[in-house]
């Protein structure tokens, strides 16, 4: 039974808290700014991703009230159904703008690759927790958590979204090395990684995802389609210079200069109107938040803990490294977000739920009876 | 300090490890699985290694893009979202010598479309074509014709549309992403086609025009001077084009006026030429359609106050591009009304040439004023018989009657005792053989033949015989109307040979004067004064006298001086026995006459030319006594009588000279 439990409150994590808060805060401002169209009320996608940050945290505050070891069996059976969306999204799913990826519910449009991550992260924690390993992993060891990996990215790919899928393999890695592999597993895998890249480029990628690689590559080659944005969110930027040119001031974003400025671009916007001042402040308050999280994964108390507070942590960081070397000109288009800032309710969701049970591992480095 | 917090520390503790205990629910944990978690939390602090690492690679990117790059970014930032549109300045008005308005401007409406972002839009093309009531193909012709120029120039859809179509597009700015109308000062002509060849037209520029310009001063697009004064005089007339600065979003639209910079008009021209005389030239060559030269200088200063090339050219056919077809057309009109005859044709002078004969044969000696020729109506070298005009010969004359009846024989005497080269070195004295240095393009030099020249041109030595026709204006020699001009003006003048200057001033839009003209002298003759004085007398007599040839250009109550001429466009027997208006009209003679007024003290002279006219005296002499009468009408109506003005016209009989 539920009892409430004043340690509920003497051990909740308000730093994560306090941070959270702070990122938040600094997401929907930027959102304002990003999807303002001049008159003094913010934007209807303004509201929506408001509501669904307040959703979020009411959802944290019941993912910290029980043990994150019962995720252990609930992460199947998320992962069964995430499985089941994306096989549903394959098959009845109209095709927007060329993909498959959303479920509309009505109120929401649901994009089941967002918690795919999450599942696979919960399941990996899960599976090794549960396989001890004195000197290492063998290749034969790691084929399950392969498998459960590969079936969402295949049903990912074929959607086709590149970075998620992408993201769930960088993730099944960071877990897996994080865990002990032996060297010379690592090294096979090394190789069939690098030959699995090479028959992918040649044979899976849809033309357009190879587009964006080759004009990544030699942007020259392709100025005004591909390149373009990737110069555009470089030219936004560069021009906050130190100061920023001011709320709502930014000229990249608010004459459409930058695509997709409130969602994977959400922090060329930032960038252009906070300056560099703005964006250290900001990139000081993620990664404090990112650093928090290896923290409670370092004084988590058994070894589901610290590999699922690893995970999740790593779901965050890669998104957020991958989203903002594109925005800074390191990497191609790809399609990720950079997470809690860039709007978008399956992600957002996703996250503040990863961020529950950050809180939660953290609330329970010492047990709390539940 | 360190006390308080010291003891916080263990009161905090104390409140936690009772709760352990008394729970004491703890998962046992095995000393393997504390080594194992120890292991992890290793890893795990390696993890943040990699995490500030990645922290410190993006930190130093925002450093690189915003502090290092940051003034390179926020001119690119700028320049996307600040674009200028050129405003095309007014161009020089030209006026005439009066102040009356040659060439002004008035507005016209181009439709242009920018080209960034939009790209090429098939929905918004076929809406223009609609609109613009043109095919899809003409637009994509003029988009393709751009290709090579840089993006943020719009391209021109169409120029000069209705007010309606104006209108129209206006009120649809919406749907019609980066379509914008502009305001361009177009050309208008208030003469007509007077003096088209001295003004010239205007035309889109070309390839290389735009790579010879100084960077910025040109784009595609651009109107420029194609030719006459308009090419000539492009830099004072085209201004100094202004900018408007817009704030435009992805699209193209604008968003706002940040700043603007007024176009500076071009340069106001003031032309030397009189309009009133000009249109006498050109509508009484036009009326009887004839094809020529009509120039007329003030022949004290080299003032052009007439300078006509018969056919005239249609200007508005230019304005906005001539037609492949209507040029095609100008091509191949046996009229040639490309081409400016007063500096570009170049003819024969004929027996004008005997004015310039004349004065070399008394200059080097070879005949006083009273020197008397026989003229049986034919001259003899060896074996070969040189013709004179009339037949049955004048008799004996001297140079006055000479030069008043064009006596051939009498010339033929003179250009054997003078030889070919002492011949040439007067004509060159009198500004033969090279360009007057006009304001005109593509002048011509004409020839003056001398022994050294046919042996460099044929590799063959000069025959005597050739001397006499040179003599006479039929041989090598080659004039053009121009040259023709001032050699007479030289002779009115006392020697003084001008160079002819079109543009009395140019002034900028302030009124301030830039340039002034001012007489410019090219050649003297010294010594001279008393033969010239000679051959004026005989030009009074050829005009004045019963005998005279150029009877048709007599005016009463202004003593007019000229000379005819008629030059032999092919010698061929078999036209002999034809008569004249039966000869086809490119074997037909030129006709020349020019001359000056009032004879006692000379202010203009006029030189005409018609292709294949014929004859000097009855085709060209009525033009320069036209343009005469129209210069002096003022004082011929103070002598009264316009009837006997009238009457006199007539008396000028056909003949040959």
């Amino acid at each position: 039974m539920l009892r409430f439990d004043r340690r509920l409150i003497y051990d909740f994590d308000w730093v994560m808290v306090l941070f959270l808060l702070l990122v938040s805060g600094m997401a929907l401002v930027n959102l304002f700014s990003s999807t303002w169209s001049g008159g003094p009320d913010p934007s209807p996608i303004f509201f929506k991703q408001l509501y669904i940050f307040l959703f979020g945290y009411v959802l944290i505050l019941v993912l910290v009230t029980f043990d994150y070891k019962e995720l252990a069996p609930l992460g199947y059976i998320l992962y069964g159904i995430v499985i089941l969306l994306l096989i549903y999204t394959g098959l009845f799913v109209h095709t927007i703008a060329g993909t498959q990826r959303w479920i509309n519910l009505g109120f929401f449009h649901l994009q089941p690759s967002e918690p795919a991550k999450l599942a696979v992260v919960i399941v990996l924690a899960s599976y090794y927790s549960n396989h001890d390993t004195e000197d290492g992993y063998r290749l034969r060891d790691i084929i399950r958590p392969a498998i459960l990996t590969a079936v969402p990215f295949v049903l990912i790919m074929m959607q086709p979204d590149l970075g998620t899928a992408l993201m769930l393999g960088i993730l099944f890695v960071s877990m897996t090395l994080f865990v002990k592999l032996r060297w010379s597993t690592i090294s096979i895998l090394g190789t069939v990684a690098m030959g699995g890249a090479f028959i992918g480029w040649k044979f899976l990628l849809k033309d357009y995802q190879r587009r964006r690689i080759e004009t990544f590559l030699n942007p020259e080659g392709d100025p005004m389609n591909h390149g373009y944005q990737i110069m555009q969110s470089k030219i936004a930027v560069g021009s906050g210079q130190v100061f920023g040119k001011g709320f709502l001031e930014g000229t990249q974003g608010h004459l459409h200069f930058l695509p997709e400025r409130h969602t994977d671009f959400a922090f060329s916007v930032w960038a252009e109107e906070w300056g560099f001042v703005g964006s250290v402040f900001f990139l000081g308050c993620y990664f404090f938040l990112l650093l928090w999280g290896i923290n409670i994964a370092m004084t988590a108390r058994d070894k589901f803990g610290v590999l699922l507070a690893f995970g999740l942590v790593m779901l965050i960081f890669w998104q957020a490294v991958i989203n903002l070397f594109m925005i800074m000109g390191f990497l191609p288009v790809v399609g990720i977000p950079l997470p809690l800032f860039s709007y978008g309710g399956s992600s957002l969701l996703t996250t503040l739920i990863s961020i529950g049970i950050l809180m939660n591992i953290r609330m329970r480095r010492y047990q709390i009876k539940t | 300090m360190k006390n308080i917090r010291k003891r916080r520390k263990k009161r905090e503790d104390q409140a936690r490890r009772p709760v352990l205990n008394r729970d004491a629910e703890m998962t046992l944990i095995s000393p393997h699985d504390d080594a194992e978690l120890d292991f992890f939390k290793k890893r795990a602090l390696s993890s943040a290694v990699v995490l500030i690492f990645f922290f410190a690679v993006l930190v130093s990117r925002l450093w690189y893009l915003q502090i290092q790059q940051g003034d390179k970014y926020r001119q690119l930032a700028d320049s996307n979202r600040v674009r200028y549109v050129e405003v095309v300045p007014p161009r020089g008005n030209i006026f005439d010598r009066n102040g009356r308005a040659i060439v002004t401007n008035r507005p016209s409406f181009n439709v242009v479309m920018s080209r960034e972002n939009s790209g090429l839009n098939d929905e918004l093309l076929k809406k223009m074509a609609s609109i613009l009531g043109e095919d899809v193909s003409v637009l994509l012709a003029r988009i393709r014709k751009m290709a090579g120029t840089p993006g943020h120039i719009p391209i021109r859809l169409a120029e000069d549309i209705d007010w309606d179509k104006v209108a129209f597009i206006e009120n649809n700015r919406l749907e019609l992403p980066g379509i914008r109308i502009e305001v361009v000062p177009r050309r208008i002509y208030h003469y007509g086609n007077l003096a088209s060849h001295v003004i010239g037209y205007l035309g889109e520029i070309n390839e290389r025009e735009l790579k010879a310009s100084a960077a910025g001063v040109y784009r595609g697009g651009d109107l420029v001077g194609k030719m006459g004064l308009e090419r000539l005089l492009e830099k004072d007339l085209r201004g100094e084009k202004g900018r408007e600065y817009m704030e435009v979003n992805s699209l193209g639209f604008e968003q706002k006026y940040l700043k603007g910079i007024e176009p500076l008009p071009g340069d106001d021209l003031k032309l030397t030429i009189n309009m009133d005389l000009q249109r006498v030239a050109e509508d009484i060559m036009a009326a009887q359609d004839k094809a020529g030269a009509v120039v007329a200088v003030e022949v004290n200063s080299g003032r052009l106050l007439v300078a006509a090339s018969a056919p005239a050219l249609k200007l508005d056919e230019f304005v906005g591009g001539i037609s492949y077809k209507a040029w095609q057309a100008l091509l191949d009109n046996p009229r040639h009304p490309l081409i400016n005859k007063v500096v570009q044709g170049q003819y024969p002078p004929g027996s004008t040439y005997k004015l310039v004969t004349a004065l070399a044969g008394l200059a080097a000696g070879v005949i006083t004023p009273d020197t008397v020729f026989y003229c049986p109506g034919y001259y003899r070298l060896g074996n070969r018989t040189f013709h004179c005009w009339k037949h049955a010969g004048h008799g004996a004359v001297n140079l006055i009657q000479a030069l008043a009846q064009s006596c051939d024989v009498y010339f033929y005497h003179v250009g054997q005792l003078l030889g070919v080269d002492r011949l040439a070195l007067y004509a060159e004295k009198l500004g033969f053989g090279r360009k007057t240095g006009v304001e005109m393009q593509g002048e011509k030099s004409g020839l003056v033949p001398t022994a050294a020249w046919k042996m460099r041109r044929y590799n063959r030595p000069w025959q005597e015989g050739e001397t006499l026709t040179v003599a006479i204006g039929q041989g090598f020699d080659l004039v053009t109307p121009l040259q023709l001009c001032m050699m007479t003006a030289t002779i009115a003048n006392g020697g003084t040979l001008y160079k002819p200057g079109l543009v009395e001033s140019i002034r900028d839009p302030s009124g301030r004067l830039v340039a002034q003209f001012e007489p410019h002298i090219s050649g003297r003759l010294t010594g001279q004064s008393a033969n010239l004085k000679l051959i004026r007398e005989g030009m009074i007599e050829a005009v004045n006298s019963r005998h005279g040839t150029g009877r048709a250009a007599r005016l009463k109550g202004i003593t007019v001086a000229g000379k005819t001429g008629t030059a032999q466009v092919v010698r061929l027997r078999q036209f002999r026995h034809m008569r004249e208006v039966d000869v086809p009209y490119k074997y037909r003679d030129h006709a020349w006459f020019t001359c000056f007024a009032p004879a006692e003290n000379p202010e203009i002279a006029v030189t005409v030319l018609v292709e294949h006219g014929m004859h000097g005296g009855s085709a060209a002499a009525p033009v320069a006594r036209a343009v005469l009468q129209a210069y002096f009408k003022d004082r011929l109506k103070k002598t009264g009588n316009p009837a006997l003005v009238m009457s006199s016209g007539r008396g000028g009989r056909s003949r040959a000279d």
